[in-house]
């Protein structure tokens, strides 16, 4: 019970009431007059472990709060996410490294070399800032965001073989994902271009204000990306390479926060598409869409319809921790693996060149075919990301942070922020493996709805991915949210990271949440200030 | 930070004790008050400012010297300035591994821990570089991949692979050698500025507006740190860390089961021999902050002091562990002064290593056991 030390007397029935909610006792065990005192109160007002018995001990008020194992695992499960632990942070080298045969493998091209440089301390990564007079700045190994990127080729609402699963198309010789680094040798002109990928990435912002109704006024930034030196093509023909083509889309994607994702990943489909409203039929402005997504897992297992529903990513395009995970280890990073274990840029001339110029040295797979990653490390780390902790909030019973849980509500920020579910019970499979029973059951609340919603046209990346629309983005969950500068100082919100402060995410919310923002610009400047309490305690 | 009212204590308790009690005892529950008051002010100004900050100093000043004495080699090859290059490398190295057991802030968030340590080396570019480039200049240097620059590929080309020996005459160190070396340290030394200026300047060097970074710290009250309870959990939950990290991974894991599981590859600072030494280091950082001061220095304070507010005799236990592992790592080289490479080859030696894994093991118990939890029963 720490951090109720802002309580005021006032409070005491609150915070009676607070204990009992908390510890998940029946509310009507409770006395009359402690239900007078909440009657106004929205349920989530007191709540304070939002992963239920895998909510994070002593790490919640910390840069530890998202770095936790579940404290509900099993000695044996709490081994394997230790393990885990290790290989989030396991940094990748070009192959062949006779000293670390099992390390190497990075690449050729990739983003980054380790899990933890794009999920720093498994948390969002650092948004990039430019220096006074800098213009842009190339993405490095600071950066924890890349570009996915494919052809235009309309809408796809209906998953089936004619249409390949709606999976996107990706641009000749790149592929779907934009990988920005290299091992030495990636290129053929490396001797000029040592450690470029298929193309030198530099990010610049663009400026705009908001004020509100009172008068004030926040300046906010949209990174700006551009392309340079694509492999393709010569300097020169810089302008013919295939990605700086108009039919091709682009969207940036940054690093995520990884923990309580088994628990997101055990919600009932049943929960969650109860809450879609494809067509707005309640009329409230919010729709709330699934994505339906390509089943790596199924399609392996040979399911007649590998399509499951997207549960994780930024436009909720992966159905799983396990497809997620595998699928950013192969691609982010360029370590095959027995679920993705081709290169992923194979049959690209970028990679035949590179298998003849080093001698098929790094084909992805060794004399037995095996890929670079094995089952175990690669079942390791899904694992811990299935399984750290939720951290738990701060400051529950703090008066603005208690208005501003109420006012959450009042500006229907729920609409598409669902604070709760419970997850499921009885055999239950993640990623198609067993679910440990530490998940199950648990009354969690992460304020997403899991759903797809349309934000606007200042959020958009007109870019659909698998059924998911430009406009649309999967609703963020908020648990954990105000602990993201203690884990990361330098991380940014939203998908490219160009919010600051959670205030900023706020404004930059359009489409079916222009509603719920509108409202939160007409609140008085103390209430708004209660609102961002209210999200920093999650 | 106002004090928690005891009925809110007897609410908590009402918390703690979990469901099953009737109606009346939600209102009729009189605990005496537990926990311990502490005014960790002046702890959390000390161990930021006198602890971690000094520490980025040192680093920093310890870099600025390995650049010049990288530099002198550079344009005096001899066999003294070689080994004046080696010494200053470990000298940047203490202040580093002992800050080990702080890395939260700046460290992460600037991606400086990869870019000074990361590991392994990537010794196939390394050399493909060294073989096919002219020469090597510092902005060059820096947009290149991690793993061919920091710590471990200035340790390779100061000392040589280490399997042998760690010893590389100068007739071995080849020109280019030298300028990538004296690059790399170039590099570095931006770092450790950056690293050094986002704690006492501004944490983003970008943002006018940005507080140094040690201000978040001590006035623990804003968006990276809402209260001083964070600030101390950071703190402890940062010397668990390293003590796991030293005992289960960086001697645990080339240590093995046995004799016939040992893995040198593994081994940190291998070229240099330098492993055991970054282990104590990595635990008298440990004892820094424990302490809150440096050795040698005179008592400030720390989170022992901390504890001695909750339980004297916890607190004066967990300092003795920590002394005593340290002692049980300085005591592995033994008489025959073994490098760790090779004293886990070395069955007298291995008795030594485990029982420095036992006094980590314990230490880190204590630490989580009757360290951590005592934030529970903190009254801020």
């Amino acid at each position: 019970m720490k951090n109720q030390s802002r309580a005021k007397w006032s409070n005491l029935a609150i915070i009676i009431s607070s204990s009992i909610i908390i510890s998940g006792c029946d509310l009507n065990k409770s006395s009359s007059s402690d239900d007078t005192t909440t009657a106004t109160q929205v349920a989530y007002t007191h709540v304070s472990k939002l992963g239920g018995d895998a909510t994070a001990v002593d790490a919640s008020d910390s840069g530890h709060g998202f770095s936790t194992p579940m404290p509900n695992l099993s000695t044996d499960e709490l081994d394997k996410h230790l393990t885990g632990d290790t290989h989030f942070e396991t940094a990748f080298t070009t192959a062949p490294n006779s000293d670390h045969p099992d390390l190497d493998g990075l690449g050729p091209v990739f983003n980054n070399q380790d899990c933890n440089s794009c999920h720093q301390r498994d948390g969002r990564s650092s948004t990039i800032t430019l220096a006074q007079g800098q213009e842009r700045f190339l993405l490095g190994p600071e950066a924890g965001i890349f570009l996915r990127m494919s052809i235009d080729d309309g809408q796809c609402s209906d998953p089936s073989i004619d249409n390949n699963y709606c999976k996107n198309i990706g641009v000749d010789g790149f592929g779907t994902q934009l990988f920005h680094r290299g091992v030495l040798k990636a290129r053929d002109d490396w001797q000029e271009n040592p450690f470029i990928g298929q193309a030198n990435v530099y990010l610049s912002y663009e400026y705009s204000t908001v004020e509100y109704s009172d008068g004030s006024t926040i300046e906010l930034k949209k990174p700006i990306f551009t392309i340079e030196k694509a492999y393709d093509v010569s300097d020169e023909n810089r302008l013919n390479s295939a990605i700086l083509q108009g039919d091709v889309r682009y969207s940036p994607r940054n690093g995520m926060p990884v923990f309580g994702l088994g628990l997101l990943e055990l919600i009932n489909e049943s929960d969650i598409l109860a809450l879609a409203d494809e067509n707005d039929a309640n009329d409230d402005g919010i729709s709330g869409r699934p994505n339906w997504v390509f089943d790596p897992v199924k399609a392996k297992d040979e399911d007649p319809i590998p399509v499951s529903l997207g549960r994780f990513g930024w436009k909720a395009s992966t159905p799983s921790v396990r497809v997620q995970s595998l699928g950013a280890l192969r691609g982010d990073m360029g370590i095959t693996n027995p679920l993705f274990p081709d290169e992923s840029i194979a049959n690209t001339p970028l990679h035949e060149s590179y298998l003849s110029r080093t001698g098929f040295v790094d084909t992805g797979s060794d004399e037995q075919g095996a890929p670079e990653a094995s089952q175990a490390f690669s079942d390791e780390v899904v694992f811990y990301a299935e399984t750290l902790a939720v951290p738990a909030r701060r400051n529950v019973d703090d008066e603005s942070v208690i208005a501003g849980a109420q006012l959450f509500t009042q500006i229907n920020c729920t609409g598409c922020h669902q604070p709760d579910f419970t997850t499921g019970t009885g055999e239950l499979q993640l990623g198609g493996v067993a679910a440990p029973d530490a998940l199950k059951g648990q009354h969690i609340y992460p304020f997403t709805d899991m759903l797809l919603h349309d934000l606007g046209e200042g959020l958009a990346d007109n870019r659909r991915d698998f059924t998911a629309t430009g406009a649309e983005w999967k609703t963020r969950p908020l648990w954990g949210i105000g602990l993201t500068k203690t884990v990361n100082p330098a991380a940014g919100f939203l998908h490219d990271g160009r919010a600051a402060t959670v205030e900023e995410a706020i404004l930059w919310h359009g489409g079916e949440a222009e509603q719920s923002k509108s409202d939160f610009i007409a609140l008085t400047q103390a209430e708004r200030q209660s609102l961002v309490d209210f999200v920093m305690s999650l | 930070m106002n004090k928690k009212s005891l009925i809110a204590l007897a609410m908590s308790a009402v918390f703690l004790t979990g469901c099953g009690s009737s109606s009346s005892d939600d209102t009729n529950v009189i605990v005496e008050p537990t926990g311990f008051s502490f005014d960790a002010t002046e702890m959390i100004t000390n161990l930021t400012n006198d602890v971690i900050v000094a520490g980025y100093k040192n680093l920093n000043d310890e870099a600025a010297d390995f650049l010049l004495a990288t530099q002198n080699l550079v344009n005096t090859p001899t066999a003294d300035n070689l080994a004046a290059a080696q010494q200053a490398w470990k000298d940047v190295r203490v202040p580093w591994e002992q800050g080990e057991s702080h890395i939260f802030g700046p460290v992460d968030a600037l991606s400086i821990d990869p870019h000074l340590d990361t590991w392994p080396l990537n010794t196939s570019d390394l050399q493909a570089l060294l073989a096919s480039q002219a020469g090597f200049s510092a902005d060059e240097l820096k947009t290149f991949n991690d793993d061919v620059q920091g710590f471990h590929t200035m340790e390779f080309l100061l000392f040589g692979d280490g399997v042998a020996d760690n010893e590389k005459s100068i007739d071995e160190l080849t020109a280019l050698e030298s300028e990538y070396l004296s690059a790399a340290a170039e590099v570095f030394k931006t770092y450790t500025q950056a690293l050094f200026d986002a704690w006492t300047v501004r944490n983003d060097a970008n943002d006018a507006s940005s507080s140094a970074y040690k201000d978040l710290l001590i006035t623990a009250d804003n968006d990276v740190y809402a209260s001083q309870l964070g600030v101390v959990e950071e703190l402890i939950n940062g010397m668990i860390g390293i003590v796991d990290e030293v005992g289960n991974g960086k001697i645990a894991e080339p240590f093995g089961t046995s004799i016939e599981t040992i893995d040198t590859t593994k081994v940190e600072s291998q070229y240099s021999w330098n492993s055991l030494a970054d282990f104590t280091d990595n635990i008298r950082g440990v004892q820094n902050v424990y302490r809150g001061e440096f050795s040698e220095q005179a008592d400030k304070a720390g989170i022992i002091d901390f504890l001695s507010a909750a339980d004297a005799d916890v607190a004066s236990r967990v300092d003795t562990e920590i002394a005593d592992a340290i002692a049980k790592i300085e005591a592995i080289a033994g008489d025959a002064d073994l490098p760790f490479r090779q004293a886990i080859n070395n069955a007298d030696a291995r008795v030594r290593i485990q029982a420095a894994i036992d006094a980590l093991s314990t230490l880190q118990t204590s630490l989580e056991n009757d360290v951590l939890t005592q934030l529970q029963q903190w009254q801020q």
